[in-house]
């Protein structure tokens, strides 16, 4: 499949300090990839380097297929919500930024003001297009910034934290915005602290630990792997002492909801050890991206 | 190309019309700069002193002054709110690139920076009683000498991506820029900055001379040459911000 952006061995050094080592990701179109990392581990780095705002030691980038740092006009194929900025400018008003940096990033007048009219109805602003961004609520401003990045309509979007926060309604129209750019064709790096906002979204997830990509692949095979296998087993009431003693010796651990780690077929003397008592649920146990998260951080 | 220039000079318009009270500002302490100073050379040369032609060719060395000044900052002071408002990374994400784009901010901001000088010189043209009448072939060197405060402006503006805060150095620099204004244009002033336009419309004010034009060819090589290393030295300045990882922050 065709990728809208490739980026092969970032490096980055400030000082002493490695912030990014050799870092590769891949973005095809449709696609959503959660970029995760604790505070620290190089997201934002390697952000700022995809997007051209910052010089990769070694390593290269192309965004649909050239090179940003040289030729800056491919830069009309990203938008980018930059996290800890404001992205708009605050003394103008929705529509005044939509249709300024439409034109800055390639649109005529004419069709930077047809577009930003569009989007600020589709995403409920259209009221507000003439209020100054500084009056506006940090909904608003967030919606705003995803929208200033969509204005002339990339092929490639970087949206770091863009659900930071936001109330639980808003969060929810961001999240079901963003799968609606994926499905409509755009190629979508999230990176997040929201690991269930990754998980809603995400098709593939990479995880940068000290600057290195130490897991990657798509998120529902990264469950499973990490699911392994886990049952959960709960009981209508609590078992006896004597059948509490036979589950613990085939290495049954918790209670209410038992857990059990190991393959199907001990699972049958498990439930051959607490026959007859009424049982009320016993399923594979799914690991959440939390899980995979702090297991990869963990092991690296 | 046309369009970003509609769209930066609609802005400027934008921030004309919505904070009136900026340029309010800045017309009542440039008037009130000149005037105190009208007012003191008045009192040190006596009641009977009469400044003749003389008060004319110093208001119009006032303006080109003013008009230089936001020439030369305009474009720091514009990257350094930039930067702490968190704007900075977006504007470098344009296709254009950060300096056509910033190029042709500057010319887009010229009916505004134009506006406040208008301003300006109709309030000290009431105030001192001052008849500005001269020659239009005095825009010309007016012109190349804004042309060399923008090629400062850019060298000036690559130290406020590198270095954010430079609002003390840019407000010393305003004497420099004073002093180059004022610098004779012949030996080797020609080869300041601005030296050679300022001289050219000095000498066309105070003694009524004709343009000359070898003299309006120095003065644009000049010019043309500082505009250029200003660009250069603003393009080195956002490769390194670029390395460093700059453009973020305040």
């Amino acid at each position: 499949m065709e990728l809208l952006l490739e980026a092969r061995g970032l490096w980055k050094r400030f000082g002493a300090l490695e912030a990014v080592k050799g870092v590769s990701l891949a973005l095809a179109p449709g696609e959503i990839l959660a970029f995760l990392g604790k505070n620290g581990a190089g997201k934002t780095t390697t952000v700022k380097m995809l997007s051209s705002l910052l010089f990769p030691d070694e390593g290269e980038v192309r965004l649909l297929g050239q090179d940003p740092f040289k030729e800056p006009s491919s830069l009309r194929h990203l938008g980018a919500v930059l996290e800890g900025n404001r992205n708009v400018y605050w003394r103008l008003t929705p529509l005044e930024n939509l249709v300024y940096f439409g034109v800055a990033r390639g649109l005529s007048l004419g069709a930077a003001r047809k577009r930003a009219q569009a989007l600020l109805e589709e995403y409920g602003l259209l009221e507000k297009a003439w209020v100054e961004v500084r009056h506006l609520s940090r909904g608003m401003q967030q919606k705003l910034a995803l929208l200033q990045a969509l204005i002339h309509d990339p092929e490639v979007l970087l949206l770091d934290e863009p659900t930071l926060g936001l109330d639980v309604e808003t969060a929810l129209l961001m999240e079901a915005k963003v799968r609606e750019l994926a499905r409509r064709g755009k190629a979508i790096l999230l990176t997040t602290h929201q690991l269930s906002v990754a998980e809603a979204l995400a098709h593939r997830v990479a995880i940068i630990h000290r600057g290195e990509i130490v897991l990657e692949g798509e998120k529902e095979a990264l469950l499973t792997r990490f699911a392994g296998e886990h049952y959960l087993l709960e009981l209508e009431a609590p078992p006896p002492l004597e059948v509490l003693k036979r589950l613990r010796a085939l290495g049954v651990e918790g209670e209410g909801p038992f857990l059990f780690r190991g393959d199907g077929e001990v699972l049958w003397k498990v439930l051959e050890a607490l026959r007859p008592l009424p049982l009320k649920r016993v399923a594979k146990a799914e690991a959440d991206l939390l899980e995979v998260f702090l297991k990869a951080v963990g092991h690296a | 190309m046309l369009d970003l220039f509609l769209a930066e000079f609609w802005r400027s318009l934008l921030f004309l019309r919505r904070y009136p009270l900026e340029l309010l500002g800045a017309v009542v302490t440039l008037s009130l700069l000149f005037y105190l100073l009208f007012l003191g050379a008045r009192f040190l040369a006596g009641p009977g002193a009469e400044f003749g032609g003389r008060l004319e060719a110093v208001l119009v060395g006032y303006l080109l002054w003013t008009f230089t000044l936001s020439a030369y900052n305009g474009l720091s002071f514009g990257l350094m709110e930039e930067a702490q408002t968190g704007t900075l990374e977006q504007v470098f994400l344009t296709p254009y690139g950060p300096i056509p784009l910033f190029l042709v901010r500057n010319l887009a901001g010229l009916l505004s920076q134009g506006l406040m000088v208008f301003l300006v010189a109709l309030t000290l043209m009431t105030l001192t009683g001052a008849r500005l009448a001269f020659a239009p072939g005095v825009v010309l060197p007016f012109l190349v000498v804004l042309l060399g405060g923008y090629g400062l402006g850019f060298a000036m503006a690559s130290l406020a991506l590198l270095y954010k805060r430079v609002g003390q150095l840019l407000g010393l620099s305003q004497f420099l820029l004073l002093f180059l204004l004022q610098a004779p244009g012949e030996g080797a002033f020609l080869l300041l900055p601005l030296a050679p336009g300022a001289a050219l419309a000095r000498e066309m004010l105070a003694t009524g001379t004709p343009l000359e034009p070898l003299g309006l060819l120095l003065a644009l090589l000049n010019s043309l040459a500082y505009f250029l290393l200003g660009l250069f030295l603003f393009r080195l300045a956002a490769k390194r911000a670029r390395r460093l990882g700059l453009l973020h922050g305040y």
